[in-house]
């Protein structure tokens, strides 16, 4: 059997080497996920967002949905959980796994982490490349992403559903609110509800909802959840199975390939920095004026 | 005619002389127990197993490959039969290292009383039962802080009038300097500990005044002494006086013999080395000074470790090696003639009213928080542990702390010690696991069921109506019900517990060209494999000692590694599906029970059943001795770490040489 036929039947070491085969970097893994994904065919899952700030407990919570989920057992999930980088060393210490503990040798949930590698956004670089894979593997994909705050538009556009996991007087509300990234979620979920202080958060959240976003007809929901006890989970399971599909895969590409373009001309042009020590010799506001001759030129001469 | 200052007016009583021991089954460790006693030890440190100390029966599928390593299973009345057969309990000092099962060790012990016909009143010892330095240091806990203190709290109030003579609980500093706590640390992080249990029993409301008095009386405490001994004797002075002020003070302890300070001592083995390890004979002798010395502050039971412990669990010769040495001590010298020697000393003094206020101030700190569970919940104990610890490895690294043969003067001969045909190591016979299994299988199939069940249901009902568990904890014990079904039981009461990994915020102070040139060789490797070098760090089986795996994710991130951290207690087929499922390219897995060749086998086979053997290189790190290095090796695992690897960057490099190769 071919790598790709095993990676069908849910073969962990298949699904993980085909997803190794979506994070390469070599620019001839390109052709390779072609190939890939012309034997696997159209996409089928669901992909849902969890974001949230460090401490919420996207983690914890994403332990108990998937048992909940998977509790229907013509259904499977994979989980995507993206970490923050050392601008360091480059390096990353993915830490989610220790909170989200599966089953051994239970094919219908497979776990991967990912490094962002430093970027801004609450994504890695390679995460939309992962879930065209795992899209036409699994039934529901999750994304967890870094939910450091900055830049969580891409998950909009990944996901066909974000969910904002709250904690009870985090103060999160606010700063978010600020940010703007009040605006993004579909849905909410106030976490760890066994607190004492989650009945007052709860009417808190519901008021400033309907300030921060004057765009909704009607109130986003709300899930009261405890990743501790279990309560809620049920419920939030059952309303994930009812999340359709919101942007085609055409309008995914067009924003993913964007992204990219913007990702590697930035670099690009760091790179032609870094190869002309004169560029800002006469002060930024004249390096901005003389920066696409310049680059053009450098370009021209690279090509060559 | 007046006595001399000098004089005593009879020779003290020595300290009560243990050796820690315990090994592959209740018969062997009997044997070794007798042995020992016939040797003029005069009290039981009784170590036990890791799914014994962790609430597993033996034939657990995460305990098989631990049954027996580090200390004796137990999994029923029948097997404390064995262990103390012979062994006369009223007359008996037994001390038990045992945390998250504490309760149900006494309980069995009690219920041993109590068949054998003898006068549970009089039973003497100690069960450990510190879960705060479980969380910070040691990983042996079951339930979550709350559920432990009460548990801590119940014994308290059972054993006040039941087995007045036993210390339900042992307020451990030990642990705390071996995860790297400096002398006011220990002070500190164990007297609040002591405070916030006291508080705790106190608001409970179970005891009158009078009670709470003798209740305090009871509290006692495990010390570590290392290396700087002055400093060290200093330590139990400070902790002598700041006990008597906080007992006095906050809990208003009016009798004196209430507000003592009663301590017993392990010395430290985190300063042992495996480099010349002979050296470590004379570091144990010097350390032993530190807690009996000074008469005022003596210890009141002291165990020594073997030299040889950095390699493996010591042999019986190694421990008799030991035994003499206490014995030396206390009968050939004079040490025993004199009152203090200190006292009345300026120097001494100031030494000690310098860390009794730097520790102060550290208390109260904690008791500002709220006590120690908050500070345990916030980080705050665990980061400043860490601190220090990779502060003292800066140093070492550094060659700012001299450590003899391992730092300085590292040219040595070979030593005879190690030259026998055990490599001057010890080893656990395999076949003990099966008979231990067959017996459990025995109990459960002859008990009465009925009655285990009942006994079984009784226990949660009182978990759960908050009723104390002492007595439904007995006549489980009664009921031959197993140590796997009472924690189980209670777990599925309490829930269990998973602490913050004290992986974030490490600082290790490492900088430098290596790390620069490291950097670049790991990214050169991803360019060339099309991702970032990923390395699965995880502690497979039940010891909880994380520091070691903890400070190589660090380092390795720290170089450029993407690190999945899969945390403790990890089954084999676990550690195989982090790994598979991430893509790793190299799992690095930290063993120090002991296990580290079972475990080795089931991580590889593991990866070969996934037909991933071929894509994951496994390294490990451990105490391991030379050996089983070379049947590691054999076996398949790339390269082997021990304590004598403690330079970082030579472990990255290797790490690093290890996937330049494929």
């Amino acid at each position: 059997m071919t790598v790709v036929e095993r990676a069908r039947e849910l073969n962990k070491h298949a699904v993980s080497q085909l997803v190794s085969v979506f994070e390469d970097t070599r620019p001839d893994a390109a052709d390779r996920r072609a190939q890939v994904l012309a034997q696997l065919g159209p996409a089928k899952a669901t992909v849902i967002g969890v974001t949230g700030t460090p401490g919420a407990g996207k983690s914890s919570l994403v332990a108990r949905i998937v048992p909940a989920l998977l509790a229907d057992s013509a259904l499977s999930v994979a989980v995507l959980a993206v970490d923050p980088a050392s601008h360091v060393s480059g390096g990353a210490l993915l830490g989610d796994r220790t909170r989200t503990r599966f089953a051994t040798g239970e094919k219908r949930s497979f776990f991967r982490s990912q490094s962002n590698a430093a970027e801004l956004g609450g994504l890695a670089p390679t995460t939309f490349q992962v879930t065209r894979l795992l899209k036409r593997l699994f039934d529901i994909v999750i994304v967890e992403t870094v939910g450091i705050g900055q830049s969580e538009l891409d998950i909009r556009y990944l996901a066909d559903h974000v969910y904002l996991v709250l904690q009870p007087l985090g103060g999160d509300e606010i700063q978010f609110l600020k940010a703007g990234i009040i605006e993004i979620p579909d849905s909410f979920i106030l976490n760890k509800c066994d607190d004492p202080a989650a009945g007052q958060s709860y009417y808190q959240l519901r008021s400033s909802l309907s300030l921060a976003r004057p765009f909704d007809e009607e109130l986003p929901p709300i899930h009261r959840t405890s990743a501790r006890t279990g309560e809620g989970i049920d419920e939030l399971a059952s309303a994930l199975l009812k999340v359709g599909p919101r942007h085609s895969d055409d309008e995914r590409e067009r924003y993913f390939f964007s992204r990219w373009v913007e990702d590697e001309w930035g670099n690009t042009g760091r790179r032609y920095l870094a190869a002309s020590p004169d560029a800002l010799k006469a002060g930024f506001d004249a390096a901005q004026g003389q920066f696409e001759a310049g680059i053009l030129a450098w370009l021209g001469k690279a090509e060559r | 005619m007046s006595t001399p200052v000098h004089e005593l007016p009879e020779r003290d009583r020595p300290w009560i002389i243990r050796t820690y021991a315990g090994h592959s089954s209740a018969k062997a460790s009997n044997e070794l127990y007798r042995s020992n006693l016939e040797k003029g030890q005069t009290g039981l440190s009784i170590a036990f197993d890791l799914p014994t100390q962790c609430g597993y029966d033996s034939d657990d599928p995460i305990a098989r490959p631990e049954v027996g390593k580090v200390g004796v299973p137990i999994n029923s009345l029948d097997d404390f039969h064995v262990l103390f057969d012979g062994i006369p309990l009223e007359k008996m000092n037994t001390s038990m290292t045992i945390n998250g099962t504490a309760m149900w060790l006494l309980a069995l012990y009690v219920a041993l009383a109590r068949e054998r016909g003898e006068d549970e009143s009089k039973l003497q010892g100690t069960t450990q039962n510190d879960l705060i330095k479980e969380y910070l240091a040691r990983g042996t806990y079951i339930f979550p802080p709350e559920a432990s203190m009460r548990l801590i709290a119940e014994m308290y109030e059972y054993c006040l009038e039941a087995i007045p003579k036993w210390n339900a609980s042992n307020i451990c500093s030990y642990h705390l300097q071996e995860a790297g706590a400096t002398p006011v640390q220990e002070l500190a992080f164990a007297l609040a500990n002591a405070i916030s249990l006291l508080d705790l029993i106190k608001a409970r409301g179970h005891f009158t005044d009078e009670q709470f008095e003798r209740a305090v009386g009871r509290i006692s405490f495990f010390v570590n002494a290392g290396i700087r001994f002055i400093e060290e004797m200093s330590k139990m002075r400070a902790f002598g006086e700041l006990w008597d002020s906080y007992t006095s003070e906050r809990f208003g302890v009016t009798q004196e013999k209430y507000r003592r300070f009663r301590y017993g001592v392990q010395v430290n083995s985190l300063g042992l080395t495996e480099a010349q390890p002979e050296n470590n004979a004379w570091r144990i002798i010097l350390e032993a000074l530190g807690v009996t010395l000074s008469r005022n502050a003596r210890c009141r039971a002291l165990q020594l470790p073997a030299w040889n412990e950095a390699m493996s669990l010591p042999r019986p010769w190694d421990q008799q090696w030991a035994l003499r040495l206490q014995q030396i001590l206390a009968y050939e010298t004079d040490l025993l003639e004199y009152p203090d020697l200190f006292d009345g000393s300026p120097v001494v003094e100031s030494k000690v009213n310098a860390l009794i206020e730097e520790a102060t101030d550290e208390i109260e700190t904690i008791l500002g928080m709220g006590g120690v569970i908050p500070a345990i919940e916030s980080g705050y104990m665990k980061t400043a542990l860490v601190r220090s610890m990779s502060e003292r490895m800066s140093r070492i690294n550094a060659g700012e702390q001299i450590v003899v043969g391992l730092n300085k003067w590292t040219e040595g001969l070979p030593s005879p010690l190690t030259a026998g045909d055990d490599g001057g190591i010890f080893r656990v016979d395999e076949k003990a696991a099966e008979a231990i299994i067959a017996s459990l299988e025995h109990i459960r199939e002859t008990r009465d069921s009925a009655r285990a069940d009942a006994a079984l249901a009784a226990l949660k009902q009182a978990a759960r109506d908050g009723s104390n568990l002492m007595e439904p904890s007995i006549e489980c014990a009664l009921a031959r019900v197993t140590t796997g079904e009472w924690a189980g039981a209670l777990r599925e009461v309490f829930g269990e517990y998973r602490p913050a990994t004290g992986i974030e915020g490490q600082q290790l102070g490492l900088s430098g060209d290596r790390v620069e040139l490291l950097r670049q060789r790991i990214d050169a490797l991803a360019t060339k494999q099309g991702h970032r070098p990923r390395l699965v760090v995880g502690k497979p089986g039940l010891d909880g000692h994380s520091n070691g795996a903890e400070v190589i994710a660090v380092s390795a991130r720290h170089v450029g590694f993407d690190v999945v951290y899969s945390g403790i207690r990890l089954s084999p087929d676990e550690i195989v599906q982090s790994a598979v499922e991430e893509g790793a390219d190299v799992i690095g897995a930290s063993v120090l029970s002991g296990s580290h060749l079972d475990l080795a086998k089931q991580i590889l086979d593991g990866l070969r059943e996934q037909g991933a053997d071929e894509d994951i290189a496994v390294v490990f790190g451990g105490i391991i001795p030379p050996s089983d290095a070379r049947e590691l090796e054999s076996m398949g695992i790339k390269k082997v770490f021990t304590p004598a690897d403690y330079e970082l960057m030579d472990v990255m490099e290797s790490i690093v040489e290890v996937l330049e190769a494929r």
